[in-house]
């Protein structure tokens, strides 16, 4: 609960910082908006005067209707030109905020432990439901004001008593929207968890379509989808419901008003009434009183619905998104890696992945670690790639404290290949000069024939130009894992870290990725985690770890 | 209205009767707008003649009360309805949508990217209750104002109903007729939003490789431009949509100022017709609402709709047979003549391959990486389906089988087997969702994962994480290869079931391989031998073919 409040007071303040900045692109929107209201009053007058005419009143005549035409292209023209300048006044800020809180995400996504699509929706429809608070709200909130208090000056300047009437109804606007709008933030928020719980479930089934379709659950999953979807309708209309008294309470205060005009105007109409054009005028009045408010009421769940997009969006936004930390100077060419005591726990409950480690790496050394799986290798690997940060000890690049620089700076020393790498849609090519953008076509040609990838690619008639899927669809699990190493050939770095490098390979081509590992790990500092007994036998210096704690060193060949 | 949104219909049938109790409750919505003018109107027309204040208007002023407190009853309740019966067929479409792609992707997305996908489930599904809530209601409403209108006037004059009527059936069709011309930019809307989703959730996908690369400022440049393509796509749509809100203006303001020139041309004698007239022509202004804006909402909602059905309507890789053949009783596996490329100009991974896994036989298979033990798994369990030669299960050729039943007999764990963000008790229940507890345990502890499960707190209620990325690649491993022991199919294949292990959990699991599968078929893909799995047959693949071969 007391997480709920802080997450509350943070989607305010969000909100409230936002709306301050987009005050100033507001202004030419709100002065259009005031225009047509002015438009709207002097068409209900020369309306006014016509029906009056009808009834045989004044003179008015076709000069008026043809005003009232002018009138009314003239509203026509200033709601195009409102709603251009709305629309251009959300974007800016619509794009600044999603930059802010994607690059948050890429900063931080290594530790997120929240579903992909989760983390989507709230870049994408978080983001969305900010601009409708943004164009629509914000100025819809503005107008509500002065629109309806322009009219009842109007009014007032014909007939105080109605002028008086438009007003009552006027301030009951606000105290029947809080009443229906009770406990609609709250809804509001659940209605969006409900789209991210949605979102994360179905990315990362269909990421898992063929393990749910071998094991026959496609149908059960449809049936868990159904919940999850059915979740997302109910707190829909839990929202709208709000949304939708709200504009029946408006409603209603509108027919009241006219009752109450009516009655003040209707019964002497035509008798004895001093000003009848001018009673007509005031009732006319009421749909032009009344627009500003209804557009305010229909805005009011573009602010709910901000309210609960804010909720999980705020943390993003606190600050700008920079990761603290010292940059580097230069990128060293000799590196000395350092553990000293690390220790590391990933969840409290379960015992700590790293538990004390301690040993250093020099210059041109290969650390090869070995241990059980879950022992704590590719920990190592994760703390070096500053992916996380070490609960305690000390981790140091020649001599100086790792953890002081920026997580990015310290990933410039790296050449990175995880136990998971993911290869993108995109070719061949394309994924392994992602580790170096500006690298030559002959370079990622190079580092493709270093990894073993050209054994394969020769085959293809595209080449290193073949298209892969994402998750490296078109390719077999060891070929995957030759250009996930071939990025870091292409990498060129004073540090290399491999996690299971040779997963998934043949002996023969095993053989092969490691004399080609072995060479590029010469003159560098490296560090891989393998189960591989060839690995451990010829690649250098073997660490072996045991529930987070070196147990024994042995030399190459031992 | 498009091919593309009709079929939408067509899937929102069995909801019929929501969709017709919202349009029923609009309709009457409207038409009390309706009653409620043309009672004031009339009141304010005989007030023009003294005698009949206390008479008629007053009369008028009696019916209006009912009037009154109905209409804000049946907005509330049209609205309502018409959302419970969109979001209900909404719901349906996404569920529709995920059983269309189980069917249709069998064998993983391919070159499509997930986060498309995903952008198609959330994004083009909401666009398409535009279809109902922003056109077919506010229409059929719109329709039933006019018409009554027509028919109100008509009586009175037909002058004056032409006047106010034509105006408003130009506004009625103002969403057809601009619908065409925003078609492109409602693609693009469409389009750029899945791009944007999918520009979003690859960098998140592959984290670690994105940063490794120090992708992440060239992940955020793109989402950045997809993000500017999305808002720039909108900015054309709104446009649109601005459009026809001012022509819906000017046409109800035509018809209302068209009664007053009516009025003023017919004089005294038409002076009650033209305020009725001008009355209902107001109370149509109002029933219009959202309607003239429909056009753009419309382009977006059958850009979605293609979208969908685009990756819906794709072809499974194998076609299931129109009459699928009776399951036989044996499970005996015959391959024979095999020939297989993924496409035309890849070379052939199989150029007649011949294999035999008798009952109970255990099978290794060994070759190097990319020479097509995998793609042999597709073949068996009818991911893909061979361009020569066949295959038999128990005898029977498995083209004529349903690949469900097919798979009822023939489990995998394959070298991509997937942990879902669930337990790990929901994970392995994937395998036999109503395997005792004890199962459950004697699986994971064949896998050699059971003692780290017993340790954790939660247990087998411990989460897993997407791709069970909250446990090492090793236990992640070993978690799916009890899955795969879990299940109670005759067939098993196990693909580098000890892929990622360390040599001594390797060599454990392979010592128990027979006890573990007892009674059972094993087809053991490997690169290797490690000397303890005891094969009864061992074959070699090499250049398309299956040879005998030794350990």
């Amino acid at each position: 609960m007391g997480r709920v409040r802080q997450g509350e007071g943070a989607a305010g303040a969000l909100l409230r910082r936002e709306a301050r900045a987009a005050r100033s692109h507001l202004a030419v929107p709100l002065v259009l908006g005031i225009g047509q209201v002015a438009v709207g009053i002097g068409q209900a007058w020369l309306i006014a005067l016509l029906i009056a005419r009808l009834l045989g009143i004044g003179d008015a005549g076709w000069a008026e209707l043809a005003a009232a035409g002018a009138l009314a292209l003239l509203s026509a023209a200033i709601g195009i030109a409102q709603e251009r300048a709305l629309i251009a006044a959300g974007e800016a800020a619509k794009t600044r905020l999603r930059n802010q809180a994607f690059a948050r995400l890429l900063a931080t996504g290594a530790e997120d432990q929240r579903p992909v699509g989760e983390r989507a929706a709230l870049v994408v429809d978080r983001i969305e439901a900010l601009e409708g608070f943004l164009t629509r709200w914000l100025p819809a909130a503005m107008l509500a004001m002065a629109g309806p208090a322009l009219v009842a000056a109007a009014a007032f300047s014909v007939d105080a008593t109605s002028g008086a009437i438009l007003l009552v109804a006027g301030l009951l606007v606000p105290v029947a929207m809080a009443v229906t709008g009770i406990g609609a933030a709250q809804a509001s928020r659940k209605q969006f968890s409900a789209l991210d719980r949605l979102s994360g479930r179905f990315l990362d089934r269909m990421r898992g379509l063929p393990t749910l379709v071998l094991f026959r659950q496609q149908e059960a999953e449809a049936t868990s989808l159904r919940v999850a979807a059915d979740e997302l309708r109910g707190r829909t209309m839990r929202v709208l419901r709000v949304a939708f008294l709200s504009s029946a309470s408006l409603e209603a205060l509108a027919a009241a008003a006219i009752a109450c005009l009516a009655i003040r105007h209707g019964a002497v109409l035509g008798l004895t009434h001093p000003d009848p054009a001018g009673a007509i005028f005031c009732l006319l009045l009421v749909p032009a009183f009344f627009a500003p408010l209804r557009a305010f009421s229909q805005a009011y769940h573009e602010r709910l619905a901000a309210r609960g997009a804010a909720a999980e969006l705020a943390p993003l936004l606190e600050d700008d998104g920079a990761s603290p930390g010292y940059r580097l100077e230069e990128v060293p060419n000799k590196l000395v890696v350092t553990f000293q005591d690390v220790k590391l726990t990933y969840d409290p409950a379960r015992p700590p992945a790293l538990d004390g480690l301690s040993f250093r790496v020099m210059p041109g050394e290969t650390l090869v670690l070995a241990g059980p799986s879950g022992a704590g290798k590719s920990s190592v690997l994760r703390l070096l790639m500053g992916f996380r940060r070490p609960d305690s000890g000390r981790i140091a690049f020649n001599g100086q404290d790792a953890t002081l620089l920026a997580p990015a700076e310290l990933r410039r020393l790296c050449a990175y290949v995880g136990q998971r790498a993911h290869l993108f849609r995109g070719t061949l090519r394309e994924n392994i000069a992602l580790a170096r953008p500006d690298a030559t076509p002959a370079e990622v040609e190079a580092a493709a024939e270093a990894a073993r990838v050209m054994d394969f690619a020769r085959g293809l008639t595209q080449g290193l130009d073949t298209m892969v899927g994402e998750g490296g669809f078109g390719l077999s699990g060891g070929q995957a894992q030759r250009v996930a190493v071939a990025r870091a050939f292409l990498r060129d770095t004073p540090l290399v870290l491999l996690d299971e490098p040779t997963a998934h390979l043949d002996p023969g081509t095993e053989a092969e990725v490691l004399d080609s590992i072995r060479r590029l790990c010469a003159g560098r500092t490296a560090i891989i985690a393998t189960h591989s007994r060839v690995a451990q036998r010829t690649l250098g210096r073997v660490l072996e770890i045991e529930a987070g704690r070196a147990v024994g060193t042995r030399m190459a060949g031992e | 209205m498009n091919a593309d949104l009709l079929r939408v219909l067509g899937l929102w049938r069995s909801r019929g009767w929501w969709l017709v109790a919202g349009l029923s409750m609009a309709c009457a919505a409207s038409l009390a707008g309706l009653a409620l003018l043309a009672l004031a109107g009339r009141g304010v027309a005989e007030g023009v003649t003294p005698a009949a204040i206390f008479a008629g208007s007053a009369a008028a002023f009696f019916w209006l009360r009912p009037v009154v407190i109905l209409r804000p009853v049946f907005r509330y309740l049209e609205r309502l309805v018409t959302h419970a019966a969109t979001f209900r067929a909404l719901a349906d479409t996404r569920v529709w949508f995920f059983r269309r792609l189980a069917e249709r992707l069998p064998a993983g997305l391919g070159f499509r990217r997930a986060g498309d996908l995903l952008g198609r489930l959330v994004s083009d599904i909401d666009a398409l209750d535009r279809v109902y809530l922003g056109a077919i209601v506010p229409g059929v409403a719109a329709l039933a104002a006019v018409l009554a209108i027509t028919v109100v006037l008509g009586a009175v004059s037909l002058p004056l109903a032409a006047l106010v009527c034509v105006p408003l059936a130009l506004a009625l069709l103002l969403p057809p007729l601009l619908a065409p011309g925003a078609a492109a930019a409602g693609e693009r809307v469409a389009v750029a939003q899945g791009s944007l989703r999918a520009a979003v959730v690859d960098p998140l996908t592959g984290i670690e490789d994105t940063l490794a690369a120090g992708a992440e400022g060239r992940a955020a440049a793109r989402a950045h431009q997809e993000g500017t393509a999305l808002a720039a796509a909108q900015r054309a749509l709104s446009r649109r949509a601005a459009y026809g809100g001012a022509a819906g203006m000017l046409l109800t303001q035509a018809a209302m100022l068209g009664a007053l020139a009516y009025g003023l041309a017919a004089g005294d004698t038409g002076v009650a017709a033209a305020v009725l007239g001008l009355f209902l022509a107001t109370a149509a202004a109002e029933a219009f609402g959202l309607l003239p804006r429909a056009g753009a909402a419309l382009a977006a909602a059958g850009a979605s709709a293609r979208r969908l059905f685009e990756a819906a309507d794709q072809a499974a890789p194998v076609a299931e047979p129109t009459s699928p053949a009776a399951l036989p009783k044996g499970h005996a596996i015959k391959v024979e003549g095999l020939s297989f490329a993924w496409a035309p100009d890849r070379p052939p991974v199989f150029d007649g391959l011949d294999l035999d896994v008798p009952e109970g036989a255990r099978v290794a298979l060994l070759g190097p990486s990319g020479i097509g033990k995998s793609t042999l798994t597709s073949l068996l369990l009818k991911l893909a389906a061979p361009q020569g030669g066949r295959i038999t299960l128990g005898g029977v050729d498995i083209a004529t089988l349903s690949a469900d039943s097919v798979r009822s007999r023939i489990a995998c764990l394959t070298q991509d087997a997937r942990l879902f963000d669930d337990s790990i008790e929901d994970n392995l229940r994937l395998a036999r969702p109503d395997a005792p507890e004890a199962d459950l345990w004697q699986a994971l502890d064949r896998a050699g994962i059971g003692e780290m499960v017993r340790g954790l707190p939660e247990g087998l209620a411990t989460r897993c994480g997407e791709a069970g990325a909250r446990f090492s690649g090793g236990q992640a491993r070993r978690l799916a290869l009890a899955r795969a022991l879990l299940t109670d199919a005759p067939v098993l294949i196990l693909d580098e079931p000890a892929a990622g292990l360390d040599a001594e959990t390797e060599r454990a699991f392979l010592e128990t391989l027979g006890e573990a599968t007892q009674g059972r078929s094993v087809i053991l893909i490997v690169h290797r031998l490690i000397g303890v799995e005891r094969p009864h047959r061992i074959l070699r693949l090499a250049a398309g073919r299956a040879l005998p071969a030794m350990g």
